[in-house]
């Protein structure tokens, strides 16, 4: 009560001083996590969401942004990504591959071990404009070729599970990936090392013989994730194309299924008649690197709009990557809009057409509805306007010169 | 038995198809858009064996592997962004995410590398990457890594330059002087030294400040050399193409261009402003090529990459099919790559633009981030890149799922 006549008084003297720094009006708000639909503005001061609500005048901000026929959601939130600050290897750059794509919270999925996550958190974490977070490889070296990979001792859990404790607002989860040989080592350590740090288990597999994905499921804990769900290596259907019954199961337990796309980990022939039994992936990540951005452009709003035309509603591709990722790497304070919380936020566009979608082995799939990424607001910022519309014009905006 | 004779049929019925496709991939249909060569009507394009094989108005579907529907589109040389950052410079970005997606097929770093780093930038980045890489080898030897050594004219090594060029005359392509905050001349001096010696332009990005000792008109028409480049056209801090008083295009520009010397957009973060370009282009001033100086910031607001800078070249008055000269054919000019790339000319390189041209209502932002509101924007819809497809924004080069099988990864 308080607040609204706080608010009043605003609009009443808002004439004299504005007291947000940016208003964004009339956008559909869609936040599954705070159970908000329908049309809202939000107002933001500073790095802050200030206010969220129905009619917030535009008097009261310096800076207002209209957002009619745009979607408005929390900033997105990839947890599976590859990044790395001058892009060597297969890592891409944190910033321009994210924002642009509407994802503020990027995490990236094992590229460093302990012995080298340190090195990641000077050369990029600290310069990242987008909130990078972490899954800890398993492998001291992280994710640096089959010879550091496949190789056990790297596999330290003391070491992996210290450095977690280090660092554990940036660090929040292992990570076990592309492990051939046909053992449970990599399986074992990763899940004790998530155990001991009381943090969650991302699990990249390739079944061997004596090493199937059913087993995979029953070791698995509550609260783990597989990645590369809908991927060709692991088998999600039978011959009658029926998704398994022990995934069905394993999902009853509590494990988790991420899309994590990548060039390698998504087919329509899994996915479609998968989704079609219902079986939904409980987070949509990108899996996005060097090798995936370019032919099936595994971006944020690209897998979004696969999903989104294979049958998904816009609320539960949204739910999908804001809120249930939030949930699934015990994330505070992202993923839903929040008065008082960073402010972080997703303006999409979905359009109507026809347009074309490839998955990992450039099978393409035309749908009718596409998500696009016209605008993010990272930490009370604009840092993409894809359509302009925080831009001014250049015709009013009076004489402008770099010769001062 | 029935799959053991389906699959003889099968490879029985491919050998004999394989006989029959002299071509890999075929682009049919499209406007072909090749200003080189005079090209600009509907026609098909074939490739083999990497290689640009036959542009003609017919090419059976059947004489190629691969066959792209490209009515409605534009098939233009692959892009050449002849100023673009991808090493060296803090800001530089990897090139294959940032160019392919935009139909570059050739990037130009501008003076990343000087010839003390350009052996460490030929292996990190060059040998690595997809798109097609040039430089500009920066005068300074330790490259673009600071005002520390960018302002340090004991680094500036005309002669050790010209060698590393020498010695790498396949990639390095001119020579790039920037960000030199001292007074004088001595940067561009160098630089133009080292471009004598070693036969090659130099590319000048020059910032006129008080007491810099440096004006302008000078520099163009007394220093700069015919067929060197200057860079940030329409900055207004670094040429002053506009006269403050008359709004008019400053006199010694028109000499400047009519000696030789070239203008490039170079648009950046700071380097493309609504008032100056749009007085320029009113006085009938364009860019003679059409570049980016991509890096992680003009990447973000600006969203400077080809198209985009096409597209606002489009807006203000230039034809397309300028802007496609200017983007593919006159940047190879100016780095004398002329009989490399920038053409679809048969036997050149398969480096293609598949560009579409839309209708709607567009935002094309400055440095400044102000924006002009556009009814056309050209996109990128695919890129072929030595012969392979890199980018496929319509999906134009691959079948539906439902009809294929139970495929891995889709030729």
């Amino acid at each position: 009560m308080k607040r609204i006549a706080l608010a009043l008084l605003a609009a009443a003297s808002a004439g004299a001083q504005p007291v947000y720094d940016l208003l964004l009006k009339n956008g559909q708000v869609l936040d599954p996590g705070a159970g908000r639909r329908g049309r809202m503005d939000i107002a933001i001061s500073g790095k802050t969401i200030a206010r969220i609500a129905p009619d917030l005048p535009p008097a009261a901000a310096r800076k207002v942004v209209d957002l009619t026929g745009y979607y408005v959601t929390p900033g997105l939130i990839d947890i599976h990504t590859h990044i790395d600050a001058q892009g060597a290897g297969l890592n891409l750059n944190p910033d321009h591959q994210n924002l642009r794509n509407c994802v503020c919270t990027a995490v990236d999925a094992g590229s460093s071990g302990w012995k080298n996550f340190e090195a990641f958190k000077t050369k990029v974490i600290d310069h990242a404009q987008v909130r990078v977070l972490a899954l800890l490889n398993i492998v001291g070296a992280g994710m640096y070729g089959a010879a550091v990979e496949n190789d056990v001792n790297e596999m330290d859990v003391e070491a992996a599970v210290k450095m977690v404790k280090k660092y554990p607002d940036l660090i929040v989860g292992i990570k076990t990936a592309h492990f051939q040989p046909p053992t449970w080592d990599a399986v074992d350590r990763a899940t004790q090392a998530a155990e001991r740090s009381n943090t969650v288990l991302m699990v990249d597999f390739h079944p061997k013989p004596g090493r199937g994905y059913a087993e995979l499921l029953q070791r698995m804990r509550p609260g783990d994730i597989h990645t590369h769900f809908y991927g060709r290596l692991t088998p999600q259907l039978d011959e009658h194309q029926r998704v398994q019954s022990y995934l069905w199961e394993a999902r009853r337990k509590g494990v988790l299924f991420d899309v994590g796309h990548g060039s390698g980990s998504f087919w329509f022939r899994i996915a479609a008649p998968a989704i079609q039994q219902g079986f939904l992936p409980d987070t949509i990540s990108t899996d996005l690197h060097k090798g995936s951005i370019m032919l099936p452009r595994a971006t944020m709003p690209m897998t979004m709009s696969k999903f989104l035309n294979l049958g998904l509603t816009l609320e539960q591709v949204i739910e999908r990557s804001t809120l249930n990722p939030a949930r699934a790497l015990r994330l505070k304070g992202v993923g839903t809009l929040r008065e008082g919380g960073e402010a972080d936020i997703a303006v999409l566009k979905l359009e109507t057409g026809r347009f074309a979608f490839l998955d990992s082995g450039f099978g393409k799939h035309y749908g009718d509805q596409l998500l696009r990424c016209a605008l993010t607001v990272r930490a009370g910022k604009v840092v993409w306007d894809a359509d302009g519309l925080f831009a001014e014009d250049w015709q009013y905006a009076g004489p402008y010169s770099n010769y001062k | 038995m029935f799959s053991l004779m389906r699959i003889v049929f099968l490879a029985g019925g491919f050998a004999a198809v394989l006989a029959a496709q002299p071509y890999d991939l075929l682009i049919k249909g499209g406007r072909v858009l090749d200003p080189a060569n005079h090209v600009d009507r509907i026609a098909d394009v074939a490739i083999a064996q990497k290689k640009i094989a036959r542009v003609a108005d017919q090419i059976p579907a059947a004489d190629a592997k691969k066959v792209l529907d490209a009515r409605g589109l534009l098939v233009t040389p692959g892009l050449i962004d002849l100023h673009a950052h991808v090493f060296g410079y803090e800001g530089s970005i990897f090139p294959d995410d940032s160019a392919l997606p935009a139909c570059t097929t050739t990037i130009v770093d501008a003076g990343g590398a000087g010839w003390r780093t350009f052996d460490e930038f030929k292996v990190k980045v060059i040998d690595r990457s997809r798109t097609r890489i040039y430089a500009f080898l920066n005068i300074v030897g330790h490259g673009m890594v600071g005002p520390k050594f960018e302002n340090d004219t004991s680094d500036m090594d005309a002669a050790k330059t010209a060698e590393k060029i020498q010695q790498h005359r396949g990639l390095i392509v001119g020579i790039k002087t920037a960000h030199f905050g001292r007074s004088g001349w001595t940067a561009i001096d160098r630089s133009v030294a080292a471009g004598k010696m070693a036969g090659v332009p130099v590319m000048v990005d020059d910032k006129i400040t008080t007491g810099s000792g440096r004006a302008s008109a000078e520099k163009l028409i007394e220093h700069m050399r015919p067929g060197d480049i200057h860079t940030h056209v329409f900055n207004d801090r670094q040429l002053e193409v506009i006269d403050r008083y008359t709004g008019k295009v400053q006199p010694w520009i028109w000499e400047a261009r009519k000696k030789g010397v070239l203008f490039d957009l170079g648009h950046g973060a700071g380097s493309f402003l609504w008032p100056v370009a749009s007085k320029a282009v009113q006085d009938g001033f364009f860019p003679d090529t059409i570049s980016t100086d991509l890096h992680e910031s003009s990447i973000m607001i600006q969203q400077a990459d080809m198209t985009n800078c096409i597209s606002k070249m489009m807006h203000l008055g230039m034809k397309l099919e300028d802007a496609i000269a200017r983007s593919t054919i006159a940047p190879a000019r100016a780095i004398r790559r002329q009989d490399e790339i920038g053409t679809l000319g048969v036997g050149r390189a398969a480096d293609v633009a598949v560009l579409q041209l839309q209708n709607g209502v567009f935002a094309f932002k400055d440095a400044w981030g102000k924006k002009a509101v556009a009814q056309r924007r050209l996109d990128c819809a695919l890129t072929v890149r030595d012969g392979a497809v890199v980018h496929d924004a319509l999906g134009l080069a691959y079948p539906e799922w439902q009809k294929a099988g139970n495929y891995e990864v889709l030729p």
